[in-house]
């Protein structure tokens, strides 16, 4: 019984102890789950401006990864919070409109990163476009490959916009070389272990392959390991520019990433959303360039994200 | 520890479950350290998000009642939601799709109900496989798209008051005394108590075992239909993930309740408690802006402290 | 005849039939895998065979364990985020550390201790297990998150690595690891008094307990096991794919369900082999690889699983009703 009530009081002094609130403006960040390196780019993005402006923000995150009716329920449960401001991935972009309109009812600003909304009242967007990194990251492979060849494609989530988008880029990089053929464009949502199997698998189908285009980084390391336990050899390029794609690629295991900048965008989409604040002047659109990484000029994405300092609103825009 | 520390045994809990007190903790606890918490408004919003939850747990609770288990019931909901909104842009007509709806639950509560009783498929094999279909089905329909486009009558059922109230919550519990008096009221009642403690009894009183047990799957088919239309108002689309997971949250809401596994006792009033106890905890944990790695922890511990207490309730 | 004997006799006629039901299954596989050689000319060659082989061992290795859970009419839902936590921690040792082998003792004995927790909730705090196990699985994956917060884990040494991708004598490593925990599993099932006992808690946990079976013990030991084996399917992922991320386990554990089920394995207890589990695993699989050596549209993967699913229990459940 006493142990009962040691362990109650412990559950109930943690439960209960949540951080206190501090007079200041606070700004809450809402991303898609807790494990894909992307969005914890995006939250130290947003972290390492909030400390640069003097704001807080604060972090909300669904406990089931990219759950559309957990992000509905947190948002509601943030307006009755009230922060200063938002900043906003939705999980789906189109099923969140109605948690947009919600915020903006509530007469709380918010900015959109990384994922446009269908709907809704923004200050601002912030991202990157998923086509033209696509587009330009498999331009690279294929200029690799001498514009001949056979490739695969590994997809994302079957219907996200990042996926489709990236895809899309992917393919109109493949139209513009005739000479190479798409073997096979299969889903592997994303998931590394999905990425090594179906690879594994394709691999059984098609004894020649000369490039591979995955529409993220994990799905890249999957594809190369699939392709190292099989003793083959082909070009593999991934998207999202992480920590693991840039040692891959100083290790020449992979070819180029695309840089999709999740800390960029969450360091700007916090700027925009305090500036807003204090009634300076914002841009609607921010569109980061389509940056490719590789071999020649990876080193400043060597350093840590957690390292990193914000760029300003003016030298993205002027870039 | 001291003997002055805070403890349940001074307490007159031999009678009280271990999800009342768990709530009323939680309630106390948040009400005290969050400022919002315990405002109308958040009081309605709580509420309001557990009703869709809320309509998928009264069923399991009847069907865990009779030693079986639905697994499909998540995977149902989000089919029949992307059937309802597929039916609603096509026709137009939001009676047409709520019925369209309500078809896709009676079709696989059937099918479930078949599979079990006549095929002699456990449950949680079966409806495993239904899942399977259902989600299969809905990623087909979609292509893994949201649909949208719904017209705005649609979104009006759950952003929608009466005297107040929310339209959710009145459907809620209009579902949980219609539930309430089925369950305690009628025969098909007291054959369901039957059909987990004593099925045996049931036969040698002439009563087709197996028309029950498949009517007691098609009960929480229609719920998931109806469970959808809330969803689809909710989410003003339909989307082939959306109820993915709920279904395992409607069996913990159970057990939360005090419902055994074993035994067939059920408690449909501690359902509603596990219900809420869920809602309460993910709307403070949020106020709170407790990180989510921890939320997720806290949800796993509520499980286990609920029926750890129940457990040693049951053990005096 | 004691009790003791009579459970011991129902075991074994359980045994006799329930290896002619594995036989059946195997039978069923080798049609499958007929068909599929019509459909795909690749399907029946030998680098395919062994892939499906080496991507059926993760499966085989989670499952098998779970088996045993099973057999005493329990569940393990946390296995999934049992393996997400065990290979965070392994991964963080390898890299601290530069030691393989203590990353894999890492990854075992986190999986182990997990199990031993589970069974405990079962046992002394007599939590139902699925329940017990649901909240596990809540519980272990926020202790990951919190863990990982967001990041990966990289670059493991290719000693380490050899236990994924390597081949002896042209055969995947995974491979020879699902073979030896088929044949520990198997003997210990079947040949070991402790195994015995096993089958005699899921017929029946009362009679157990009256002919002297530790029960508490034997279901502690169980759900340890089962642990145990999710943290070596942790190695294994990891050395596949190099890496570890937070989502590691995600949408294993309903599978590896599956797989002990679609093997022949009752959820009632009692009855079910580990030999049963891997055909179980091997089904599962192939269908996903011939799937994607038809390139067949991914959408239809979760239809086509609760078909099969479906389909093999049945036919099981028939097949049983005829057998008596």
């Amino acid at each position: 019984m006493k142990y009962l009530a040691i362990s109650v009081t412990a559950v109930l002094t943690a439960l209960f102890s949540g951080p206190a609130f501090a007079d200041d403006e606070t700004i809450a960040v809402f991303t898609k789950n807790q494990t894909n390196p992307y969005f914890q780019a995006v939250r130290v993005g947003t972290e390492t401006a909030a400390k640069a402006l003097g704001v807080k923000v604060i972090q909300y995150v669904p406990t089931k990864p990219d759950s559309i009716p957990e992000q509905l329920s947190q948002v509601e449960d943030v307006i009755v919070k009230k922060p200063n401001a938002i900043v906003f991935i939705p999980v789906d972009y189109k099923a969140l409109v109605p948690a947009v309109e919600k915020i903006n009812a509530a007469g709380i600003p918010v900015t959109n990163i990384t994922d446009r909304s269908a709907g809704g009242n923004f200050v601002a967007f912030v991202g990157a476009d998923d086509y033209s990194i696509g587009l330009s990251v498999a331009r690279r492979l294929l200029k690799a490959i001498g514009g001949k060849g056979n490739v695969i494609i590994l997809e994302g989530v079957k219907g996200s916009l990042t996926s489709t988008n990236r895809v899309r880029g992917f393919n109109d990089a493949m139209k513009e070389n005739p000479d190479v053929k798409l073997l096979a464009s299969q889903p592997a949502n994303f998931q590394r272990l999905n990425a090594l199997q179906v690879m594994e698998n394709l691999m059984q189908s098609f004894p020649s392959i000369d490039g591979v285009l995955a529409a993220n980084d994990p799905m890249a390391v999957g594809a190369i390991e699939a392709l190292e336990g099989a003793n083959r050899k082909a070009l593999v390029i991934g998207i999202n520019g992480s920590k693991e794609a840039v040692e891959l690629i100083k290790s020449g295991k992979l070819l180029a990433s695309g840089d999709f900048n999740g800390f960029i965008q969450g360091c700007i989409g916090t700027e925009i959303a305090v500036r807003n604040l204090h009634k300076q002047p914002t841009p609607k659109e921010v569109m980061l360039k389509p940056i490719v990484i590789d071999k020649t000029n990876f080193t400043p994405y060597e350093m840590p994200v957690e390292q990193r300092a914000c760029p300003t609103l003016e030298q993205i825009v002027s870039n | 520890m001291s003997t002055r520390g805070f403890s349940l045994a001074a307490l007159p809990v031999a009678r009280v479950p271990g999800v009342a007190i768990v709530l009323v903790v939680l309630c106390a606890g948040f009400g005290v350290t969050s400022p919002g918490f315990a405002t109308p408004a958040n009081i309605a919003n709580i509420l309001t998000q557990s009703t869709i939850l809320l309509l998928l747990a009264l069923p399991m609770t009847v069907i865990i009642m009779t030693e079986g288990l639905d697994l499909s019931i998540g995977a149902v909901l989000t089919f029949a939601s992307i059937v309802l909104a597929v039916t609603v842009i096509a026709t137009g007509s939001p009676t047409l799709a709520f019925l369209a709806a309500l078809g896709v639950g009676l079709c696989f509560g059937l099918g479930n109900g078949v599979l079990i009783a006549v095929f002699d498929i456990p449950p949680f094999i079966t409806t495993l496989g239904t899942l399977g279909i259902a989600q299969g089905l809905s990623l087909l329909v979609t292509d893994g798209q949201s649909v949208v486009g719904i017209p705005r009558s649609i979104e009006q059922i759950y952003s929608g008051t009466a005297a107040g109230i929310p339209f959710p919550i009145i459907i809620a519990a209009l579902a949980y005394f219609i539930t309430h008096a089925l369950l305690y009221h009628t025969r098909f009642g007291t054959y369901v108590f039957a059909l987990g403690g004593n099925r045996e009894a049931l036969r040698v009183a002439g009563i087709s075992v197996r028309g029950m047990l498949i009517r007691v799957y098609v009960f929480g088919g229609l719920m998931a239909g109806f469970a959808a239309l809330l969803m689809t108002a909710r989410l003003n689309s339909a989307h082939p993930t959306a109820g993915i997971g709920m279904e395992f949250d409607a069996i913990a809401a159970v057990a939360v309740g005090g419902t055994s596994f074993e035994r067939g006792n059920g408690w449909l009033l501690g359902t509603l408690l596990g219900v809420i106890a869920v809602g309460v905890l993910r709307n403070g944990l949020n106020l709170l802006a407790v990180p989510s790695s921890v939320q997720v922890a806290c949800i796993g511990a509520l499980v286990i402290v609920a029926l750890f207490i129940d457990g040693m309730r049951a053990e005096r | 005849m004691n009790t003791a004997a009579r459970t011991a006799v129902r075991s074994r006629f359980t045994l006799s039939r329930d290896v002619m039901q594995a036989f059946y299954r195997l039978l069923g596989v080798v049609l499958l895998c007929a068909i599929l050689a019509t459909l795909s000319d690749v399907f029946l060659t030998t680098n395919n065979i062994l892939n499906v082989l080496r991507q059926s061992a993760l499966l085989f290795l989670m499952a098998s364990g779970l088996t045993l859970v099973i057999l005493t009419a329990g569940l393990d839902l946390s296995i999934g985020a049992n393996v997400a936590l065990s290979a965070c921690l392994a991964a963080s040792v390898i890299k601290i550390t530069g030691s393989p082998l203590l990353g894999m003792a890492t990854g075992i004995g986190c999986g182990a201790v997990i199990g031993l927790a589970n069974g405990i909730l079962v046992t002394a705090l007599r939590i139902p297990s699925f329940i017990a196990t649901y909240g596990m699985m809540w519980m272990l994956t926020g202790v990951t998150y919190y863990y990982m917060a967001g990041e990966t884990i990289h670059g493991f040494p290719p000693e380490f690595r050899q236990l994924g991708s390597g081949y002896l004598l042209g055969v995947p490593m995974p491979v020879y690891v699902m073979v030896l925990f088929l044949l520990i599993g198997g003997l210990f099932a079947q040949r070991t008094v402790w195994g015995q006992q096993i089958y005699a808690i899921g017929a029946n946990p009362v009679t157990a307990r009256l002919s002297g079976v530790p029960v508490e013990r034997r279901l502690v030991l169980v759900y340890a096991v089962s642990g145990a084996m999710a943290g070596l399917a942790s190695l294994i992922i990891l050395a596949r794919i190099n890496s570890a991320q937070g989502d590691i386990g995600e949408d294993l554990t309903l599978p590896a369900i599956a797989a002990v089920l679609v093997g022949g394995t009752s959820l009632f207890g009692g009855s079910g082999t580990v030999a049963g589990t891997l055909i179980g695993a091997l089904i599962l699989t192939l269908v996903l690889n011939a799937m994607n050596l038809l390139q067949i549209n991914s959408s239809w993967q979760p239809l086509v699983t609760g078909v099969i699913v479906l389909l093999a229990v049945w036919i099981d459940t028939r097949a049983r009703r005829i057998g008596e």
